[in-house]
């Protein structure tokens, strides 16, 4: 139920609009008008434009929409306004499909599609200075506009009668008067808004070359002969010239012209979209005013003017700092247009690294590709750095997107795109590439890539830019389509790469060449091919529309990807070094998807935290206004973040719970409780929800810590995926038990020093617990009717009987376990006392001896009459009476010395005489037992869920695991919370027999569980209770100086105990809970987590224990 | 050319790739090969350059088609629409850069796996002139193509030495992998030039008679040692040389 929460949670977000191909209603807002994020179209209008001729200006300011109705333009389109603009666009807007509006198709620029085209808008609403209402008729709203510039203008000259009246925009809005009247609220508040932006506007609009052009100032010192105010920055252009002869491109006319039409359409930030600004743009923009109109049709003004100084903020934010894309960078600053002059010169390679350096830190995902170099070092010639930056933006995250990213999908996708265009538009062209095997991407990737630059000569490249920055990508196909068609009988007679290159080598080298050189007609010879090239593109091929090639990108976006993702994965697995080899194909593909998958759902899923976060926030700062679009704040650009590729822990946690079963939690609904370990800001619930996502919650404890310690090589908290395979080949890669017994021991090898301490002994008996305790899936049988193979686990309950006693004797192993390392284990060189040195040399002994065995004869170790008697014996006798099971006597029935085991049993409890267990030691003791002989040769590697379990259905359907998850636990539920609640005897009772009785369905299962836990925790209890206790009895020995045979006595007392169980027990039971109550409340070091990392896992610890006493008791 | 025309020998195209990290030296190679050139400064490949050089051997001319992809690692994925259909790759990586010789391993999996079958691979470790024990040995022989051929002969010889040497991977190390599985190895310098012909008529040698189609109608004029293993291909290499050197000249054409 909570899964499902959350499902709809991650449904209703944002980020899940990104995994259908359709872009949102805002997103498709915001590239038809070029809007900076955090723009929405919160109301939209129809509307008609009317703009007033200059020449009816002589006629006065203009005060009724009626008196001119004859003396202007007209437009009809929608009305738009969001936060920060208020757009008008003649082209119906894509994202309203049931808008028509054909009255205004007469006007239609020559662009269709997204992107600034068609007659219109893009006004930042802080430069609107004046909105008056105009008086009407027909009961219709007319609003007249007045914008900065124009006011300013008109102050500053006032005395000159030539200039023209102040620009007024004249909007009708056509709708019901509540829609109406709902617009003008809306605008009025905007505006109010706008207010706060003035500064920046300012700012950004004086580094604006029309800004110059058309300064009264300028104009004045230029007729008194005195010193203009200095220009803006237009580029490296302006130091070391603009390629192509000014002269021969007319530029002083073109200039002259843009000059007029600002006049009276307004500049920059206010500029006022008729035909003929697309006319001037087709032929070519003045090389002073380029830049300026590239970043208003880009877009990248408006994100700019949002942010003006964020390109010089992120280069000092980044000072001095190095990555792998300022490299890069570095590796190609000398060779990006290198035949410019500008561009051999310090200034301009200094230019070209600053702005190539701060957008890679502003966007992560990129970073640096090459050919942005290229396109950079071409946009520099004309911007300066800071419009440069926001352009480059404008491209990589609108106009071409993926182009440039790490898997550069984008680029794939519009070369199949194109390859498809070519093959509906030139079918016979087409069909000769393919017979003669000739790859088209081979010319027409770089064409798309460097956007012409590399391609042409420089000075038709930017020509072809111009119309790419205006009418958006489809620009780049309808001008590939072009070269194509052009050539396409010389094409036709080509048959490999080689000449297929060098034909269109040889044609862009010509392309100012005539088209028609002998033609008699003057006229078209004078036609170059360029010309002729554009004429192609834009009439022959005007069909190749925005919303086509969106279009075709749909259809082709997924097998793109997916082949990128199978590249990548071949790729990656096959690079994942020797070691690999061992794990299965199936099994690599299958970790490299889930390590993929986990990361990326954990990205997913911290963003979603963060963007709840920052609603919260938001709704704090400011609560009511515009609440309804709450990331409209967010005008400082989302930095974007590359994809992870390296798993911290907790990352690593959930792999495992998608992998082994052990690795779930036993609370999955509750919040994880990271003791270990800091807790991470978790604001509230849903944040911890976030945490997990729908799949399968994982446990936290010792063993996932140091597994994970151990294969994160670097320790830095970054396991990458090579790291991992190589961890779970080695455990999965060979089915061998010595290997496995190994990979386990060093585990707890903490400084590598092939010795595993006390600490570590009980924790690797937790571990072995923690382990074991969702049951063996059928890999671990008791008696010798089993093999040992994997049984699936939908059989697991069937053979519930089976089970139970499986498990029961597994606890009794390990407490065996426990016991046998402190009776073999060696004790440290540390030299105190004459009587421990005596001691040291006895225990040595009976170590060196099995050492021994373990080498000659490994397989039947358990069978040696001088190990302790296997499990099968009697197992229940050893695991259900919670007191006997833990008594340290049972060690070594007869065949040993007794004053040794005594002593070595008091030794291997005494704190101030450490000891510790090797891997000889280890292995004779895994060894020595059926059960854990079976677990490791069997159980540990095949735990391990890959490609082959099936477990493995946990990937795909996560939800599948936790819903099983929550019946097992929902069946628990009551139970266990008459545990937690101070345990009615029955239910104690319950959980004692389960240990021994099979009860019928879910209830003896959950008696399993909760007898190994409770079992393992009594069991760890234990043993510090009796290092205490022999603490206790030392210090009282060294009290009692000379005392002949210090442990005598308390063998003696041991041996009492054997005889005389039941009297005993009660207080035995007394003192073990206590002894949990001490090891579970203590503080002190890395002891007390142990303890409580497996407390957690019941979320009840001292509880469960004494209920678990309760049964012992019932059944003793 | 001039030396066809006395007798006309087949002639033969084969299409080669470069592969390597970045900045390794791929285009400087090419460069080298195909303009007896060296620039400091050369645009980035954007996809992939396309150049073309002939070889004369004895038997035949080759003509290669050469094709010089971007190395850096996001290009990767766009590299199977280069080396498709190559008869022989040159992987290179920087002799002072070990990282790039893990990158050669991996272009060396990745074309035995997915290239076309039998394709003829040349494990090529660049920058010897970075390298003392070599810049030593051929002083002279920089920057002619005739005398760094003999300077280079052997590049199996070059052992790694510590003074003020930036070699990070020693011959042996490079060479133990390569004829594991079963590469051409040379250690070049495109700066100096130093065994850049040699690896290319290594390659012309190398490739099998079977994979070559004839360019200009030269139906497989089938009596070559090409089949000779490649314990000749050294000795060839040599003699070709001398007709390269002279190519020079006549080629700048192309």
């Amino acid at each position: 139920m909570l899964s499902s929460l959350v499902q709809k949670f991650i449904d209703q977000s944002p980020l899940s609009s990104n995994n259908d191909h359709r872009p949102s209603k805002a997103a498709l807002f915001r590239d038809q008008f070029r809007l900076p994020a955090g723009q929405h179209p919160l109301h939209e209008i129809t509307a008609e434009l009317f703009l007033p001729l200059p020449s009816s200006a002589a006629a006065g300011p203009l005060t009724s929409g009626e008196k001119s109705r004859d003396s202007g333009n007209r437009y009809v389109g929608d009305l738009h306004l969001s936060e920060h603009f208020l757009c008008f666009s003649t082209i119906r807007t894509s994202f309203l499909p049931g808008a028509s509006h054909t009255a205004s198709i007469a006007f239609t620029g020559p662009t269709q599609g997204a992107g600034p085209g068609g007659n219109g808008f893009t006004l930042p609403l802080c430069s609107i200075r004046r909105v008056e209402r105009l008086n009407s008729h027909h009961d219709k709203f007319s609003l007249a506009l007045t914008t900065f510039e124009s006011l300013q203008k008109a102050l500053t000259d006032k005395t000159k009668a030539s200039l023209p009246f102040p620009r007024k925009l004249v909007l009708t809005l056509d709708g019901s008067r509540l829609a109406c009247e709902r617009f003008c609220d809306g605008l009025k508040r905007g505006l109010r808004e706008g207010m706060k932006e003035v500064d920046s506007l300012r700012t950004v609009v004086s580094q604006c070359f029309s800004e110059y052009l058309l300064d009264p100032a300028r104009l004045k010192a230029r007729e008194e002969g005195t010193k203009p105010p200095d220009p803006p920055d237009t580029g490296l252009g302006i130091l070391f010239r603009y390629p192509g002869d000014a002269r021969k491109l007319r530029d002083k006319s073109k200039i002259r012209l843009w000059g007029e039409y600002m006049r009276e359409n307004g500049r920059n930030a206010t500029i006022v979209r008729q035909p003929t600004f697309h006319k001037l743009i087709r032929v070519g923009l003045p090389n002073r005013l380029r830049g300026e109109i590239w970043e208003i049709c880009s877009g990248s003004f408006y994100t700019r003017l949002r942010n003006p100084n964020l390109y010089e903020k992120t280069l000092a934010k980044f000072t001095g700092q190095e990555s792998l894309a300022i490299d890069e960078i570095e590796k190609d600053l000398n060779r990006s247009l290198p035949e410019y002059p500008g561009f051999q010169s310090e200034e301009g390679i200094g230019r070209l690294r600053r702005v190539l350096t701060a957008y890679s830190w502003t966007n992560e995902e990129v970073g640096y590709c090459q050919a942005m170099n290229i396109v950079v070092a071409a946009l520099l010639i004309y911007m300066s750095e800071s419009q440069a930056f926001f352009t480059l933006g404008a491209l990589c995250d609108r106009l071409l997107p993926g182009y440039y990213s790490k898997d550069m999908y984008g680029t794939l996708l519009d070369q199949r795109v194109f390859e498809n265009l070519v093959e509906r538009t030139m079918p016979v062209l087409w069909e000769h590439l393919v017979k003669s095997d000739v790859n088209l991407s081979v010319v027409s990737l770089p064409w798309f890539l460097s956007l012409y630059i590399n391609s042409m000569p420089l000075v038709f490249a930017f020509r072809v830019l111009d119309v790419f920055f205006l009418e958006g990508p489809k620009v780049l196909f309808q001008v590939g389509l072009a070269i194509l068609r052009i050539n396409g009988e010389e094409l036709l007679d080509v048959h490999d790469d080689g000449s297929f290159i060098s034909v269109l080598k040889n044609y862009f080298s010509r392309l100012d060449e005539s088209a028609h050189p002998h033609s008699e007609n003057e006229k078209l010879r004078a036609i170059t091919k360029f010309q002729e090239l554009m004429v192609t593109a834009f009439k022959e091929f005007a069909g190749i529309t925005h919303a086509s090639i969106e279009e075709l990108r749909a259809k082709h976006i997924d097998n793109v990807k997916a082949g990128l993702a199978t590249f990548a994965k071949r790729t990656s697995i096959r690079n994942l070094g020797p070691e690999s080899k061992k794990l299965s194909a199936d099994d690599l593909s299958a970790i490299y998807d889930r390590f993929f998958s986990v990361l990326a759902e954990r990205q997913k899923r911290a963003k979603l935290r963060e963007e709840e976060r920052r609603r919260q926030e938001q709704q704090k700062t400011r609560p009511g206004l515009w609440t309804h679009h709450s990331d409209r704040n967010h005008d400082e650009p989302a930095r974007n973040i590359a994809p992870l590729q390296t798993m911290d822990y907790d990352a690593f946690r959930e792999f495992l719970a998608n992998t082994a079963k052990w690795a779930l939690t036993d609370s999955p609904t509750s919040v994880s409780k990271d003791l270990s370990k800091p807790v991470t800001s978790q604001r509230n619930r849903s944040h911890t929800l976030l945490q997990w996502g729908s799949g399968p919650q994982p446990a936290d404890h010792d063993f996932m810590q140091r597994l994970y310690g151990k294969w994160d090589e670097s320790h830095q908290g970054e396991m990458t995926l090579q790291q991992l395979v190589r961890g779970l080949a080695r455990i999965k890669g060979t089915t061998d038990i010595m290997n496995s017994m190994s990979l386990f021991f060093e585990l707890f090898d903490d400084d590598n020093t092939g010795k595993v301490d006390r600490e570590g002994i009980l924790r690797m008996s937790e571990s072995l617990l923690f382990l074991s305790r969702r049951g063996f899936d059928g890999t671990i049988t008791p008696s010798d009717f089993g093999n040992g193979m994997i049984s699936p686990v939908s059989a697991a309950d069937a053979k519930d009987g089976l089970q139970m006693s499986t498990n029961e004797k597994f606890l009794g192993s390990v407490s065996a376990f426990i016991r046998r390392c402190f009776e073999y284990a060696d004790p440290d060189e540390v030299v105190e006392s004459t009587s421990s040195k005596l001691q040291a040399a006895t225990i040595n002994e009976p170590a060196e001896e099995e050492d021994l065995l373990d080498l000659t004869e490994t397989k039947s170790v358990s069978k040696q009459p001088a190990s302790p008697k296997p499990a099968e014996h009697d197992p229940l006798s050893e695991v259900t009476p919670p007191g006997t099971a833990v008594k340290p006597t049972p060690i070594l029935e007869g065949s040993r010395r007794s004053s040794s085991r005594a002593a070595s049993h008091n030794l291997a409890l005494d704190p101030s005489k450490p000891l510790h267990i090797t891997l000889p030691t280890f292995r004779m003791v895994i060894l020595a037992d059926e059960l854990l002989e079976q677990f490791f040769e069997s159980f540990f590697p095949q735990s391990f869920h890959l490609s082959d379990s099936p477990n493995s259905s946990t990937v795909s359907l996560p939800s599948s695991t936790l819903s099983g998850n929550l019946t097992t636990f929902s069946n628990l539920g009551t139970p266990v919370k008459n545990l937690i609640n101070g345990a009615s005897n029955k239910t104690v009772i319950d959980v004692g027999r389960a240990g021994g009785v099979v009860e019928p369905g879910s209830r003896g299962l959950r008696g399993v569980l909760d007898n190994i836990v409770n079992d393992g925790m009594r069991m760890a209890a234990e043993m510090r209770k009796r290092m205490e206790e022999t603490q206790r009895e030392f210090e009282r020995n060294a009290r009692e100086q000379g005392h002949s045979r210090p442990y005598r006595d308390e063998e003696d007392d041991d041996d009492d105990d054997d005889d005389e169980k039941g009297a005993e027990l009660g207080r035995r039971d007394q003192e073990l809970l206590e002894g949990a109550e001490v090891a579970s409340i203590k503080t002190e070091g890395s002891r007390s987590r142990a303890v409580s990392s497996a407390t957690t896992e019941t979320g009840t610890g001292p509880k469960k224990g004494e209920g678990g006493g309760g049964g012992g008791r019932d059944l003793g | 050319m001039a030396d066809q025309s006395s007798a006309p020998k087949p002639s033969s195209s084969v299409k080669l790739v470069l592969l390597g990290e970045a900045a390794v030296g791929k285009s400087s190679l090419v460069l080298r090969f195909v303009n007896n050139d060296f620039q400091e400064n050369k645009e980035p490949t954007i996809g992939a350059a396309f150049l073309t050089q002939k070889i004369s051997l004895p038997s035949r001319i080759i003509k290669f088609e050469i094709w010089d992809t971007a190395g850096q690692e996001r290009f990767a994925s766009l590299a199977p629409m280069y080396y498709r259909n190559a008869q022989a790759a040159l992987v290179v990586y920087d002799l002072t850069k070990p990282t790039s010789l893990i990158k050669a391993r991996h272009w060396v999996a990745e074309l035995q796996r997915q290239a076309s079958p039998g394709i003829v691979i040349a494990l090529v470790g660049n920058k010897l002139d970075l390298c003392a024990e070599s810049s030593g040995d051929n002083d002279s022989a920089a920057d002619s193509p005739a005398d760094a051929e003999e300077g280079g002969a052997e590049p199996g010889e070059a052992e790694p030495t510590d003074n003020g040497d930036a070699r990070k991977i020693s011959t042996r190390e490079a060479k133990s992998y390569a004829e594991e599985e079963g590469l051409l190895f040379f250690e070049t310098s495109a700066k100096t030039g130093t065994n850049v012909a040699d690896v290319f008529s290594a390659i012309a040698n190398a490739i099998p008679e079977t994979s070559l189609k004839g360019s200009r109608g030269a139906a497989g004029g089938g009596t070559q040692a090409a089949l000779s293993g490649a314990a000749n291909r050294a000795d060839e290499a040599r003699v070709n040389l001398a007709d390269r050197a002279k190519q020079k000249s006549d080629n700048c054409a192309c």
